[in-house]
């Protein structure tokens, strides 16, 4: 469908969501990324029943765990949607984007840097 | 692989004989040639005509140069010469020379053993309804157009709103029924099942879309025929939880007001008043209609049509035509949803292999795979090939300089552009620099793996290298299709993602697809109609069948039948169909026999079977199962049906009828709905509406002079059997509608005689009928498969019935491979559509059991028994219960045959012990890092 | 199996304050099964408190290692080598495994990064519940197989105190009378007849540490 959304955003691919590890999630923070999402299928709708389920509880995780180290919870997301809803991924990605703008850069970027 | 798809064509006539036909046909010109177009969309881009887009029904519109969706198949364009100007741009513009101006009709003929007609229905055309404004008002328009209006790829981008206005409208009403159960206007009698569900869906997905929650949506329905799997709870929550309105009435008249655009719903409510309501749409709920091409198609092919040029055919064939090698499914055969167009549409696959059973296999193609090279010792060395697409790619991103930094990544050995990097050419090109260069990984950055990912993986099995050594980076959906306002920017996207599928493919292992050979015999538990039919199919298709029946005797519930709606015997039928089953060769029954024992997967399974009075075992080897455990009829506590004779059910009334007739009969009441959509059991029981209307037409039938009251709250004659309901209506049989919240009460009243009151809605009182007889529509419950599934572990419904791996898609698949599921211990349903889900059991058994050993994926997980710690914590979080406690090895163990692959296991493990392959943890974590090394 | 839970992270942060160099030992047994401290919490742990310290422009290097226990000599070491270059343990073993690892490297720092909470079962993945508190004076035997020092407030021996409220413990309505458990499993096995066993006070042992020596097995020191 070709529809705009930023740039800044990078696709990593995983059978499900339910692959999505807490490690993988804190890794992209650690190393400076300024915001990592999950996208998984619409909640009950998952290919292999619930690993979207389990995305969701990790992501929550996540977000706890980098609230304890004085980091913005709202750098983790998790979005649901459906394969046919093209519209709704770009949606998701610009207001992903718009989210990680208003918290500014993760300030952990400059010792990704000097690594 | 086998399928030959022929688009764009229309069948002229069908010459021969089953096992050998010549189908003749006449194929359109597309102008664009399917085989070198790769689906860029430069030449619609550039087309500088606008037409109507037909695909959004004539809501928005599209190039001369089309294609109709983004997921048609095959994915190449077309040009639409009704419109086309012929300016020659796309021709110029299309890089991979695939427009042909000079393209003609032309005729071919095909020759096979069988013919499937499965040429569909459309929507009805409300156009001539001028009550109901269609074409006059802005806002009406069909259901269809509605299901555009809130597809996210529909004209709106699914946003609800209006066709002029583009406002968001405040409310909504679905008008049922229009162009189906219409004899006065249309002529269309029949119901065409679906429409009461997809007013459902439509009406709630509008809520979703709507914006403050507050949309008013109002179906207004003589019936609410929610009557298929789970639809009835379906409609109950849009009724009781998201406060969808349902209105008994049929519109008669929908005007507009003038200034607002908004539309006026005239009606006259159940107690007969008249009333009117304005709505900011209205919406029809049309119905399924045959097109007059799909009919002309079938008169010439000789098959015989009903009234309403739906496919003539019989309960116990439901897909075969009149005419023999010819079958039959979908809404061509009968109006139905999804999952009864699917199912039938594998019981006509399974009819039309029957007779090519002998032939199958020998007309596919083989490839020789060469043997695989052992790299796992060696560094990688990684090939790189960046796909310009032609200018999809190459137009962005600046393809050379993505080249160029590729070729300097760490352990890149050789790094190349192509203009398509799919062709067939390229593919040779890649194949020489694999050998020349001795690469070990090849990452390819075109466009997604979904589509071509196989393909490059084939290439490299071609070269003796592990297909699981390939990577794919798409720069062309994920970068230069959506950022081409910001080629800057694309071509930095694309070094990001060609460094992240460098990285990665550093990581990446040969894996082994494993292969295990398939026992070529299936085992069908339950000697039912279903049972029957399935492992006759099976015997057809030319496989050996275990079928177990837990009684004594073949046949199941369907001995306790007497006639279909229809007029068919059952009991001569079922004779039939028993007979076959004891004379086949192929086929042992193993009666009074139950399932004690179970083991292995698809293609291998073990089962252990206790088998008559003595309960001697045996053990039965079988690649796949088919579950056909069947149902029962619900044993009332209502009704006093336990304490007096004179209250009976439905099975229990044709036993009678049978035997004694109907003469003693002065007054019959029916009450229906009982054991179905109440507090226990939700659900619809499907089939107990026909079963009112036959026996009542059978009553009529014996004695006419009997008056027969039928008690129900929707009736739901679905499909042809609407003219069974018409028809008993006319023969003056009375049905009374009542509520939920009021139903009916039966009390004895002198000499025997029985009391029946019920609230009519109409006088809006009670009514007192004295009845000789109340016969209860007692619904379907399943059998009692409690012991079955704790042996075999199949998972069941809060109702008992079998659950499919996917109500739409795979229907009569059960979760676990190779096990499938048929009849009504999938839930309730008639004769006809139980042997259609038979015969599509039989035919996804048969894509099993044809090959002679399968591959299985080598994308499972594995753990590393060393470090487990054995905590279960895989076993207890994996969804479909893979990782077992080995006993005999004292191992946790994940049996790749079962293993789904995804992953959940690999990221609960705390000893993080667990991986799943190609997905590991480091292949995972080298993109990541290798995305942000450069602080992103 | 120990149920551990893992120490809020500002408490851990805190206690390293100061060092720089710090291994985060885990231990692969009873903490890793009820996922508190196997390698996955390690890495999770080491991940967060790298991200804290370099926010506070205070980096600190965090090495690895998840050995089979932390309470088995033999198992410890292989850290004998890894520990050298660091200022501090950080051990997310049990109690008793973190002192083994003190009592190893007794001029490291040895920090708990766990609190160790009880020995209990495991009724579904993440779910403990208490069910011994290693007293030394099983009684399971009369109690229908209901530990009343475990399930009872107040560790009563001889039956239930006023506090009962319809099979309820007058703590909370979520926790049951162990004495009441206790009645109705004994009426089920028809053994009632028990409950009138009088038990005398229990000399509590937990007063200095215990050690358990296997039959057949001797102190080093003792085979000498």
């Amino acid at each position: 469908m070709r529809l705009d959304y930023p740039t800044n955003i990078k696709i990593i691919r995983v059978p499900c969501t339910g692959k999505v590890d807490v490690m993988h999630l804190l890794r992209a923070i650690q190393k400076g990324a300024d915001g990592v999402y999950a996208v998984g299928c619409l909640e009950g709708n998952c290919h292999y029943n619930e690993g979207n389920l389990r995305a969701r509880e990790r992501v929550d995780h996540v977000r706890i765990l980098l609230e304890e180290i004085g980091l913005e919870a709202d750098r983790v997301r998790m979005y649901n949607l459906s394969s046919g809803e093209g519209p709704t991924f770009a949606a998701y990605a610009k207001e992903m984007t718009d989210n990680i703008r208003e918290l500014g850069p993760n300030p952990l970027k400059k010792w990704a840097k000097t690594h | 692989m086998n399928i030959n798809l022929i688009t764009n064509s229309e069948v002229t006539d069908v010459e021969g004989d089953p096992g050998n036909f010549s189908v003749k046909m006449v194929n359109y010109p597309r102008y664009i040639d399917p085989v070198k177009c790769t689906g860029c969309g430069e030449c619609a881009i550039h087309c500088p005509v606008t037409a109507v887009n037909q695909y959004n029904k004539g809501l928005d519109d599209r190039r001369a140069t089309y294609i109709e969706y983004a997921q048609a198949v095959p994915l190449a364009f077309a040009i639409d010469t009704e419109t086309c100007v012929g300016c020659g741009l796309c021709e110029n513009m299309c890089i991979a020379k695939a427009i042909t101006y000079d393209d003609k009709e032309r005729e071919t003929t095909v020759k096979v053993g069988s013919v499937i007609l499965s040429a569909g229905s459309q929507g009805y055309d409300p156009s001539n309804l001028d009550i109901l404004g269609y074409g006059n008002y802005a806002y009406v328009v069909t259901s269809e157009e509605f299901e555009r209006i809130l597809s996210a790829s529909g004209p709106y981008f699914g946003h609800l709103m209006r066709p002029l206005d583009r406002e968001e409208p405040k409310s909504i009403a679905w008008l049922q029924c229009v162009g189906s159960r219409d004899t006065n206007q249309c002529g269309n009698g029949y119901c065409s099942s679906v429409c009461c569900t997809y007013a459902v869906k439509e009406a709630m997905v509008a809520k979703e879309h709507a914006h403050g929650g507050d949309l008013d949506c109002a179906i207004f329905n003589m019936d609410m025929r929610t009557f298929g799997k789970d639809y009835e709870k379906y409609y109950l929550r849009a009724k009781d939880k998201d406060g969808v309105r349902f209105i008994k009435a049929r519109v008669h008249t929908v005007t507009e007001v003038p200034e607002s655009g908004d539309i006026v719903v005239h009606y006259v409510d159940e107690a007969g008043d008249i009333k009117e309501e304005i709505f900011g749409m209205a919406v029809l709920s049309v119905g399924l209609q045959i097109t007059d091409s799909s009919a002309d198609l079938a008169k010439r092919l000789g098959i015989e049509l009903n009234q309403y040029n739906f496919v003539k055919s019989n309960p116990f064939s439901p897909v075969v035509t009149s005419r023999p090698g010819i079958y039959t499914c979908g809404v061509l055969q009968s109006p139905k949803d999804i999952p009864g167009a699917v199912t039938e549409a594998s019981a006509a696959a399974c009819l039309a292999g029957t007779e090519l059973a002998e032939a199958r296999g020998t007309d596919i193609p083989t490839v020789d795979i060469p043997e695989e090279i052992d790299v796992s010792k060696e560094e990688p060395r990684i090939g790189v090939f960046v796909c310009n697409c032609g200018i999809n790619i190459g137009g962005i991103v600046d393809v050379t300089s993505v080249q160029e930094y590729a070729a300097k990544l760490p352990y890149v050995v050789y790094a190349d552009q192509n203009l398509f990097t799919c062709s067939q050419d390229t593919q040779d090109i890649i194949k020489e620099r694999i050998i020349e260069h001795k690469l070990n990984r090849l990452v390819v950055a075109s466009c997604s793996p979904k589509t071509h990912e196989q393909m490059f993986m084939e290439t490299l099995e071609a070269c003796g290298i592990n297909k699981y050594l390939f990577e794919m980076a798409n720069i062309r959906n994920q970068d230069s299709w959506i950022h081409s306002k910001d080629p800057d920017a694309a071509t930095e996207k694309a070094k990001d993602l060609v460094r992240m599928s460098v990285a990665r493919a550093a990581y990446l292992r040969p894996l082994k697809e494993k292969i295990v050979p398939i026992n070529k015999q299936a085992l069908v538990i339950g000697g039912g109609i279903a049972g029957m039919n399935a492992a006759l199919s099976l015997d057809k298709q030319g496989f050996d069948v275990v079928l177990v029946e837990k009684e004594a005797q073949l046949g199941g519930f369907a001995r306790k039948l007497h006639h279909t709606i229809e007029g068919e015997d059952v009991q001569a039928n079922l004779e039939k169909i028993i007979e076959q089953v004891e004379a086949s060769a192929r086929i042992s029954v193993l009666t009074a026999a139950n399932i004690v024992g179970f083991e292995g997967f698809k293609g291998n399974f073990s089962t252990n079977i206790e088998v008559g009075p003595e309960k001697e075992l045996q053990t039965v080897k079988h690649g796949v199962i088919i579950v056909a455990t069947g149902a029962k009829e619900y044993a009332p506590t209502e009704f006093l049906y336990q304490e007096q004779d004179n209250v009976i059910t439905q099975v229990e009334l044709s036993d009678r009828l049978a035997e004694k007739g109907a003469a003693d009969f002065n007054n019959v009441v029916m009450i229906q709905c009982v054991g179905s959509r109440n507090d226990d059991n939700v659900e619809c029981s499907r089939i107990c509406c026909q079963s009112a209307v036959k026996n009542a037409l059978h009553i009529k039938k014996l004695n006419p002079d009997t008056q027969v009251f039928v008690l129900y709250r929707d009736i739901r004659t679905y499909g042809l059997l609407e003219d069974y309901y018409t028809e008993a209506r006319k023969q003056g049989v009375v049905f009374i509608r009542f509520n939920r919240e009021t139903p009916p009460t039966v009390s004895s009243a002198s000499d025997g005689a029985l009391l029946v009151t019920v609230k009519d809605h109409i006088l809006q009182r009670d009514i007192e009928i004295t009845s000789d007889l109340v016969v209860l529509s007692a619904g379907v419950e399943a059998e009692d498969t409690e012991a079955l599934c704790g042996v075999m572990k199949l998972n069941r419904n809060p109702e008992g019935f079998f659950i499919e791996a996917h109500v739409k898609l795979r229907p009569v698949d059960m979760p676990g491979d190779g096990i499938f599921l048929c009849g009504t211990a999938h839930g309730p349903k008639l004769i006809s559509e139980t042997i259609a889900q038979a015969q599509a059991a039989a035919s996804r058994a048969t894509t099993f059991l044809a090959k002679s050993e399968i591959k299985l994926s080598a994308i499972t997980a594995k753990v590393d028994v060393d470090t487990c710690v054995k905590c279960l914590t895989c076993v207890r979080c994996c969804p479909f219960e893979v990782p077992s406690f080995n006993e005999e090895e004292k191992v946790i163990e994940i049996n790749e045959a079962i293993c789904h692959g995804c992953g959940v296991c690999a990221c609960v493990c705390p000893r993080q012990t667990i991986q799943l392959s190609y997905y590991e943890d480091d292949q995972i974590m080298s993109k990541i890092d290798s995305l942000l090394v450069e602080g992103m | 199996m120990i149920v551990a839970e893992r120490k809020p992270f500002e408490e851990i942060k805190e206690m390293l304050k100061g060092y720089k160099k710090v291994l985060s030992v885990g231990c692969g047994t009873c903490v890793a099964v009820c996922l508190t401290g196997g390698e996955k919490e390690v890495a999770v742990l080491n991940a967060e408190l790298d991200m804290a310290r370099k926010l506070e422009e205070d980096p600190i290097e965090l090495g690895a290692a998840t050995i089979e226990r932390q309470c088995d000599r033999e198992y410890l070491e292989v850290l004998d080598e890894m520990v050298k270059p660091y200022e501090a343990l950080l051990s997310m073993a049990c109690g008793a495994g973190i002192q083994f690892l003190a009592e190893r490297y007794p001029d490291k720092p040895v920090l708990p990064a766990v609190d160790t909470t009880f020995i209990g079962v495991n009724q579904d993945v993440g779910w403990y519940e208490e069910r011994c508190r290693s007293c030394s004076a099983c009684v399971l035997a009369w109690t229908g197989g209901i530990c009343p020092v475990t399930m009872c407030a107040k560790g009563l021996y001889n039956g239930p105190c006023g506090g009962t409220d319809q099979g309820k413990c007058e703590i909370s309505q979520d926790q049951p009378c162990a004495w009441f458990e206790i009645y109705g499993r004994l009426a089920g096995q028809d053994r009632l007849d028990l409950i009138k066993r009088f038990y005398a006070i229990v000399p509590w042992k937990n007063q200095k540490p215990r050690t358990l020596i296997q039959p057949g097995y001797k102190k080093p020191e003792q085979a000498k």
